[in-house]
C-alpha cells in the first residue's frame, strides 16, 4: 500500500502504465515560507500582536485592499444564499432609504459613532454580531485589528448598535455588519470616507 | 428600542481566533501542498491559502460542525482559485477546452541530473522526478487540480466531484485528459 503525504493509504500501483501516478506521488511540493502557518492563522483572526502582517506584497497585488476583497467575495456569497427573515440590519446615522449604498464622510482623527438598527420580529439568543472595517479607519477598543466578532442577545423588535469608529488614515474605506444566528445572515455594508481637512463641522 | 453593548475588549475575540485556530492549523500544510500544486509558485500558493482562511474565519462557528473539515476547506479554497483564474484570464474560464500547448522544444533544459553524481538507480528516479516536477508546471491549471486531489493525495472521485461541484462523468473526462497532457508532454521532452 502506498501511504500519501496525509497519512491515508492508498492503493499501490505496479505496472507500467500506471508509473505516471508513481511519478506524481513522488513529486515533492517546495514548504512554505518560514512561520507561514502562523502569519496566515495570524492575519486571518487578526491575532497578532494586535496587527496584521504581511511580509512582502501579496502575489496578485492586492495590497492592503484584500481584506476587503475577501468580505466583499464573501458576503456576496452569503448575501445571496440563505437569508435570515427574522432579521433585518439597517444603517441608522445618517438616515438613507437603501441599504448597501451608504456612505458617510469622516474627518482625518475624527470619532464617531455610527448607529446600526437591527431588526428582529423575536427574540434571538446567542445571535454572532462581525464587524470589518478596511481603509483608514479602526473600532475603538480593538486598536489596529479590523475585525471585532462577539455573542449578544437580540430582543423582538429594534436593537441599537453603535458602533465607535475613529478615522486614522485619509481615503476610503469600508465598515461591514453582519448579524448572523442559527445558520442564516444579514448584512450592511457601510462606504466611509476620511477627508483631510481640518475643517470640520 | 434595546440599546446593544458594545464590547470594550476583544476577549470574545481572542477566543473565537483561538478556537478557529485550533480548528485549522493542522490543515494548512496540506491545504498549502494542494494550493502549491494547484498554483505552481510558493507566493501564490501562499496568498491562496491566506484568501481561504481569511474566508474561513468568520464562519468558524459551522467550520466546528462539520465532520470533516479538510474536504470542506479544499471545496471553497477551489472556488475561491477558479475565480482568481477568471479575473486573472478576463474571460470565462472554459473548463472542458484544453488550452494550447507549451512549445517544448523551446524549452530550457530542467536540470537533468548528473548520472555520476550517484548510483544510477537514484539518478534515474531523480530525472523522472525533475521531468516529471517540469512537465507539471506546462500543465493547465484545471488538469493539475485534477491530477493533484485524485492521483497524490487520493480522493475518491466521488469526493472529487463534490469538491469541485461537476459532474462524475465530467470529471473522469477531465482526469483522462489531464493524464493524456501530462504523458504527452513527457514524451515530447524525452524525444528532444
Amino acid at each position: 500500500m502506498y501511504r500519501n503525504e496525509n497519512g491515508q493509504s492508498l492503493p499501490s500501483v505496479n505496472n507500467d502504465s500506471d508509473a505516471l501516478i508513481r511519478g506524481l506521488r513522488a513529486m515533492d511540493a517546495p514548504e512554505p515560507r518560514p512561520g507561514f502557518v502562523d502569519r496566515a492563522l495570524a492575519n486571518a483572526t487578526g491575532v497578532a500582536a494586535g496587527r496584521r502582517t504581511l511580509d512582502r506584497a501579496p502575489a496578485t497585488g492586492r495590497g492592503w485592499r484584500h481584506v476587503a476583497m475577501c468580505w466583499e467575495t464573501w458576503l456576496g456569497a452569503v448575501m445571496g444564499g440563505a437569508v435570515a427573515a427574522a432579521v433585518t440590519v439597517v444603517l441608522m446615522s445618517p438616515a438613507r432609504p437603501h441599504q448597501g449604498e451608504q456612505a458617510i464622510a469622516l474627518a482625518l482623527n475624527e470619532a464617531r459613532s455610527i448607529d446600526v438598527l437591527i431588526e428582529s420580529d423575536r427574540d434571538l439568543q446567542d445571535a454572532t454580531i462581525r464587524i470589518a472595517v478596511t481603509g483608514g479607519v479602526a473600532l475603538d477598543g480593538f486598536a489596529n485589528d479590523h475585525i471585532a466578532d462577539w455573542r449578544a442577545n437580540l430582543g423582538r423588535g429594534p436593537n441599537l448598535l453603535s458602533l465607535p469608529v475613529i478615522a486614522r488614515k485619509a481615503g476610503d474605506g469600508q465598515l461591514v455588519a453582519v448579524v448572523e444566528h442559527d445558520g442564516k445572515t444579514r448584512t450592511v455594508m457601510i462606504n466611509l470616507t476620511v477627508s483631510d481637512s481640518s475643517a470640520r463641522s | 428600542m434595546s440599546r446593544m453593548a458594545w464590547p470594550k475588549s476583544d476577549k470574545s475575540r481572542t477566543s473565537a481566533a483561538g478556537e478557529f485556530d485550533g480548528l485549522m492549523r493542522e490543515h494548512v500544510p496540506a491545504l498549502y501542498r494542494s494550493a502549491f500544486r494547484w498554483t505552481g509558485a510558493v507566493d501564490r500558493a501562499e496568498d491562496l491559502v491566506q484568501d481561504l482562511l481569511v474566508r474561513l474565519y468568520p464562519m468558524h462557528d459551522e467550520l466546528q460542525r462539520l465532520d470533516k473539515v479538510r474536504p470542506w476547506a479544499m471545496r471553497v479554497m477551489y472556488r475561491i482559485f477558479v475565480d482568481q483564474l477568471r479575473r486573472e484570464r478576463s474571460s470565462p474560464l472554459q473548463f472542458g477546452i484544453d488550452p494550447a500547448d507549451a512549445d517544448a522544444a523551446g524549452e530550457e533544459d530542467h536540470g537533468f541530473a548528473d548520472p555520476a553524481a550517484g548510483p544510477p538507480e537514484l539518478a534515474e528516479q531523480q530525472i523522472t522526478r525533475q521531468r516529471i516536477a517540469a512537465a507539471w508546471t506546462l500543465l493547465a491549471e484545471e488538469h493539475r487540480v485534477v491530477l493533484s486531489m485524485h492521483d497524490i493525495e487520493g480522493y475518491s472521485l466521488v469526493e472529487l466531484a463534490a469538491i469541485m461541484e461537476i459532474p462524475l462523468g465530467t470529471l473522469k473526462s477531465r482526469l483522462h485528459r489531464a493524464r493524456a497532457k501530462l504523458r504527452e508532454l513527457l514524451a515530447t521532452e524525452r524525444f528532444e
